[in-house]
């Protein structure tokens, strides 16, 4: 990138930017005027879909001088996703549960330990074998899975992996799931104190037995049931996950928050199904499969733009992140970190280079930390939420 | 092999057979260390909405050269667009991955049965049962005569048997049906093609066993039983399938890629692509 030199100068004397005085204008690469002011053109864009060597996307940026160096070090990209509690991360890009295994899968390609955390697998308080394959397949911009939750217990999984993350700098949120608040209570309780579990991550895209199968996801009560049992059984930070699965998401997100959790993370995947290429059949063994990837984007975006509206823990935002642009969006709607999953699938090493990535835009923007870029596109709370959001309901 | 992000350049790129194409790519990486029956996660254009990588077998690979091949069907955009790329760009591959085949070393007479595009599983085998100074038959299955995989694209040491559905060529009938001929002439099979075929084929060397009588059961390792998954549970096996699955990861991360196996599911691309067919719950499999 042209002209990085002159932005480390103009940053140190730049003072602390609040994010009302200084909006970023530039999120789709045109100049903003504090751009223009500098001397600056839009972040350049690699385009795809020309030729392949393009598509890679892991061509080695060129090295950064001494003094820029610097300058990227000094950029604070750290944040704390459950303030109450404590889950310091040192920058706010995360890899979505179900896509990263546990972490030592991808170990051979990724150097995990640059990731913001890792959540972990649905994790369950008996052994799952998941759901009749095939699991997966693609579709327009995105796929559908229907893995099926399977997973070794949670006691297996402390075991085998707990030591291992118990040696890892990056922390590890284990993401749990059940049928019965009883049995997120005790996979929650098994999991408080077991060194190297840094948190939980509440999937509540689950059916509940006791309520003849309705998923705590999409009923308010239960969705405040499971949280507030399993905030009783740990102090573990807790992350809640919603389902998109619903018609007004902002009563469920409310609710969460008043059960205790330490954040919202948003979202799971949407229903979807595939129709086998002979067409005497649903393709997917479930016949159902949870569609992920750029095509869920939008619903994500208007998810983490109405619930940041409602509530005032922080919120981690996923679905369809492939590129800095997606993080940009996150963070301008509310989010203060983002997760990364199917894109993983494609670009093993994207997580830890958006990180890269979110830097050097700070520092090309004259920014410190990356803060002042959370929330930008939200309606300005001047009187009473707005409903926008709300008025559209397809 | 570690597995690595390789870019590897295209060298030549050709349609061997309609809808079926031959490319090589230079990428010494992985053609010094892969084994037959493993497999690359190849990134295709990021166009169009593509979000996942396609597995390929590695159908040929040589050390020497450093080049690898793959064989393919255009099934879809991806496959499409990889016909598409030209000679000097670089294809994202990820590899090379899962496990290979396991010729136990008592072996000298290999039988190798592909069912169409199948070939592309056991092809590197034929190379490497060669060099080592083993005998190899192929069997080979298509629905026509225009689908057989040529001659001239297999080593000149291997005998070549083929099956057609149509009778166009070859044997008239399923490729299963020439295992009663060489079934007891083979010291192992291994085999890549549809589920039916491998389905069939399982069952019929879980019959060898009392077909060929005892004297052949000496040489399946006593009473002792290897781990299941394990390389030493498949060099005992006498049939060892390559599976194939819908991927979403490629290294164990998603589960997205499991068949059934007896002790519960298995991921094709970590436990796999190769299993000992005794691994297979084959019920399961349709
Ligand atoms: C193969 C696969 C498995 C998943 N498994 C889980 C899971 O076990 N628990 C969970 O909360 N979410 C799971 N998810 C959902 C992801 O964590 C994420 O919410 C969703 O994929 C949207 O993000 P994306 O578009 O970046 O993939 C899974 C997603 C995929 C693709
Ligand atoms: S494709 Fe992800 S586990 Fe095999």
């Amino acid at each position: 990138m042209k002209g990085r030199k002159k932005v480390v100068t103009a940053m140190d004397a730049l003072p602390a930017r609040s994010k009302r005085s200084s909006p970023p204008k530039n999120r789709k690469g045109a100049p903003s005027p504090l751009d223009r002011a500098m001397g600056l053109g839009g972040r350049p864009r690699i385009e795809t879909g020309s030729a392949a060597i393009a598509d890679l996307g892991t061509a080695p940026s060129p090295q950064p001088t001494m003094s820029e160096r610097e300058a990227l070090d000094r950029i604070d990209l750290s944040v704390d996703i459950a303030p109450e509690r404590g889950l310091l991360l040192t920058n706010p890009i995360l890899v979505a549960s179900g896509t990263f295994g546990y972490g030592v899968e991808y170990g051979e390609v990724v150097d995990v330990q640059r990731i913001g955390a890792i959540c972990c697998k649905g994790t369950t308080l008996r052994p799952r074998a998941g759901n009749a394959p095939p699991r997966v397949t693609e579709t327009p911009g995105g796929m559908l899975n229907a893995i099926g939750l399977q997973n070794p217990g949670v006691d297996a999984v402390i075991d085998k992996y707990g030591p291992i993350w118990q040696g890892w700098k990056v922390p590890v949120i284990v993401n749990i799931a059940g049928e019965s608040i009883e049995d997120y209570v005790e996979v929650a309780k098994r999991l408080d104190g077991v060194p190297g579990v840094a948190g939980i991550e509440l999937n509540i895209s689950c059916p509940n037995v006791g309520k003849g199968g309705l998923q705590f996801a999409i009923d308010r009560d239960a969705a405040r049931a499971v949280t507030t049992a399993v905030r009783r059984a740990t102090e573990l930070p807790l992350l809640v996950k919603l389902s998109p699965n619903v018609t007004d998401v902002r009563p469920i997100a409310k609710a969460i928050e008043e059960a205790g959790a330490d954040a919202i993370t948003a979202i799971n995947t949407l229903s979807g199904l595939a129709v086998s290429s002979d067409r005497t059949r649903a393709f997917l063994g479930n016949t159902y499969g949870g569609l992920s990837g750029p095509a869920v984007k939008p619903v994500a975006l208007r998810i983490v733009y109405e619930v940041a509206q409602v509530v005032s823990i922080p919120i981690v935002a996923i679905g369809g992140v492939t590129n800095l642009d997606d993080v940009l969006d996150f963070l301008a709607c509310g989010a203060v970190a983002v997760q990364v999953g199917t894109a993983i699938f494609a670009d093993p090493e994207l997580p830890v280079r958006l990180g890269d990535e979110l830097r050097a835009e700070c520092l090309r923007r004259g920014l410190a930390s990356y803060k002042p870029l959370i929330g930008t596109a939200l309606p300005k709370r001047t009187g009473t939420p707005s409903a926008k959001g709300a008025e559209y309901r397809p | 092999m570690t597995m690595r992000l390789v870019a590897a350049e295209l060298v030549d790129s050709r349609q061997i057979l309609p809808g079926q194409w031959l490319q090589s790519f230079h990428a010494p990486e992985l053609a010094s260390g892969a084994r037959a029956g493993q497999f690359v996660h190849v990134r295709t254009g990021d166009y169009s909405g593509l979000v996942l990588r396609r597995p390929f077998s590695i159908n040929t690979a040589d050390a020497a050269t450093g080049i690898i091949t793959l064989h393919f069907r255009t099934v879809g955009r991806g496959t499409e667009w990889m016909t598409r790329v030209r000679e000097g760009e670089k294809l994202d591959m990820l590899g090379p991955l899962g496990r290979p085949f396991e010729v136990d070393p008592r072996s000298h007479h290999l039988l190798l049965i592909a069912g169409g595009l199948g070939m592309a599983g056991v092809r590197m085998l034929a190379d490497e049962a060669i060099r080592d100074g083993r005998s190899v038959t192929v069997l080979f299955g298509a629905a026509n005569a225009g689908h057989v995989y040529p001659s001239s694209l297999l080593p000149d040491e291997v005998e070549y048997v083929v099956a057609t559905d149509d009778g166009s060529m070859g044997h008239h009938g399923f490729v299963t049906e020439l295992m009663a001929d060489y079934e007891a002439w083979a010291d192992q099979a291994f085999a890549c093609g549809p589920h039916p075929m491998l389905k069939r084929l399982a069952a019929l060397a879980a019959g060898r066993r009392e077909r060929m009588g005892v004297a052949k059961l000496g040489r399946r390792g006593g009473g002792k039983t290897d781990a299941t998954g394990s390389a030493a549970a498949r060099r005992k096996s006498f049939l060892q399938v390559a599976m194939e699955q819908t991927m979403g990861c490629a290294v164990g991360a998603c589960l997205g890629c499991t068949v059934i196996g007896v002790d519960g599911p298995l991921r094709v691309c970590r436990e796999g692509p190769v299993f000992a067919a005794e691994e297979i719950s084959w019920e399961a499999i349709q």
